[in-house]
């Protein structure tokens, strides 16, 4: 098994539906949905069958799940952690910066 | 192997009731929840706290866990005397009968995780994902997708790379029993690749069950860190220290970046903190990054005659207290 494979980038050019975001992180599609309309995730696409995830998204519904499952928070406690991470992850970009 | 006190690991008491024990976890997996957690050892201890709770919190894995827990009590009180056994645990022959294990409960919640030695001579290998036991083998069904990190340099997403990635991974034998296999794959970093991004392996994840595709494999990226240059999704930052007089007269100076050497021009008066912007210099993509120099400025120490003379003569060049603001 000493072929070298070549991987496809999960990002606007090749993004995810709702079904394989819930396949990929092992979620419901319905939990998918919540955090869409709480804000957790930001797909491209209006409605739930034209939304197109990238791999940000895929990310933060492994985070979202971890949270609801291992630490019982539901939805927007969810919303409300990784909004703090975001601000957490942009103050630290910031010193990078300087 | 080390003999693991689950009650010790979430801090509860051998009579502890299911709600202490739901709340001594609840307490610990948010200080060291890998995502959230500042402690060096989180990941490790997140684990541990899981593996702990998974067994405290299923009546019949706490039931036999307090049977070998005992047993081992006892085996260790006899062994203390001189020339006493090591603290080696093996679980005592037959320890388990009369415990049926049939993999309900929490198991869904800790499906994929790594269980350590201990728990594996008690409970037997992590069934691989929730299909294997619980559900009968019928019909078709896809191969779960597959996770893991990958650490690459800024060098590699500059240029691209060929990486080794090893992997465990739960996976079926013959007798279609859940297994953990390690395996090697070698992959193709893209050029561009930026921290955090996924990369998705078609059909390497879990095998499918009968006429079922495998799963994929998504594998996130991380950046090595580096210790000259500093990355900001497409942007990366380079300190460059200059010379007092560099820095008031302008120069021309050589700059290592991750592409190679460049001559910087650097304009004169320049302050420290200043960023000299570098278009497109960043990480390569059809959206490239900027490349950010920020300048500083070194200060050579007087030690000697010359050195202190060159500084006073420099003093006295100037009408100059840093501590009045100045004006524009």
């Amino acid at each position: 098994m000493n072929n070298v494979l070549t991987a496809s980038v999960v990002d606007e050019e090749a993004p995810m539906s709702l079904a394989e975001l819930a396949r990929a992180c092992r979620a419901q599609e319905e939990e998918l949905r919540v955090w869409v309309f709480e804000g957790v995730l930001e797909p491209l696409g209006g409605s739930p069958p034209e939304w197109r995830f990238t791999g940000a998204s895929l990310r933060r519904a492994r985070v979202a799940l971890t949270l609801t499952r291992e630490l019982e928070l539901n939805p927007p406690g969810v919303a409300l952690a990784l909004e703090l991470m975001d601000e957490i992850e942009a103050l630290k970009a910031s010193l990078r910066r300087r | 192997m080390d003999f693991k006190d689950y009650y010790k690991t979430l801090g509860v008491a051998r009579d502890a009731s299911p709600d202490d024990i739901r709340n001594a976890y609840r307490k610990l997996a948010r200080k060291f929840h890998p995502d959230v957690s500042k402690e060096p050892d989180a990941e490790t201890r997140f684990k541990e706290i899981g593996e702990a709770s998974e067994v405290l919190r299923d009546p019949e894995k706490r039931a036999a866990y307090d049977v070998a827990a005992t047993q081992w009590g006892r085996q260790q009180a006899a062994g203390s005397a001189p020339g006493g056994k090591s603290r080696d645990f093996q679980p005592p022959p037959g320890w388990n009968t009369g415990f049926e294990f049939n993999g309900r409960g929490d198991d869904e919640a800790f499906a994929g995780v790594d269980h350590s030695d201990f728990f594996e001579a008690l409970f037997g290998r992590a069934r691989a994902g929730r299909g294997a036991g619980a559900r009968p083998a019928e019909g078709p069904m896809r191969g779960q997708d597959h996770h893991a990190k990958v650490m690459v340099t800024l060098e590699d997403a500059y240029r691209g790379a060929q990486r080794s990635v090893s992997l465990r991974m739960p996976a079926h034998d013959e007798q279609g029993r859940a297994v953990v296999r390690e395996r090697t794959l070698d992959v193709n970093i893209p050029k561009g690749i930026r921290e955090g991004q996924h990369l998705r392996l078609a059909g390497q994840g879990g095998p499918g069950r009968g006429d079922g595709a495998a799963g994929d494999l998504f594998l996130e990226i991380s950046f090595e860190p580096h210790p000259r240059f500093r990355v900001d999704g497409r942007d990366v930052y380079l300190d460059l220290p200059l010379a007092p007089w560099e820095a008031a007269l302008g120069a021309s100076v050589s700059a290592g970046t991750p592409d190679g050497d460049v001559e910087l021009s650097i304009p004169p008066n320049s302050v420290a903190g200043r960023k000299l912007r570098l278009r497109g210099r960043g990480i390569p993509g059809t959206q490239a990054g900027d490349l950010y120099v920020v300048l500083s400025v070194a200060l050579p120490p007087a030690v000697d005659a010359p050195s202190r003379a060159a500084y006073e003569a420099f003093g006295a060049a100037f009408d100059f207290d840093p501590r009045v603001p100045r004006k524009g």
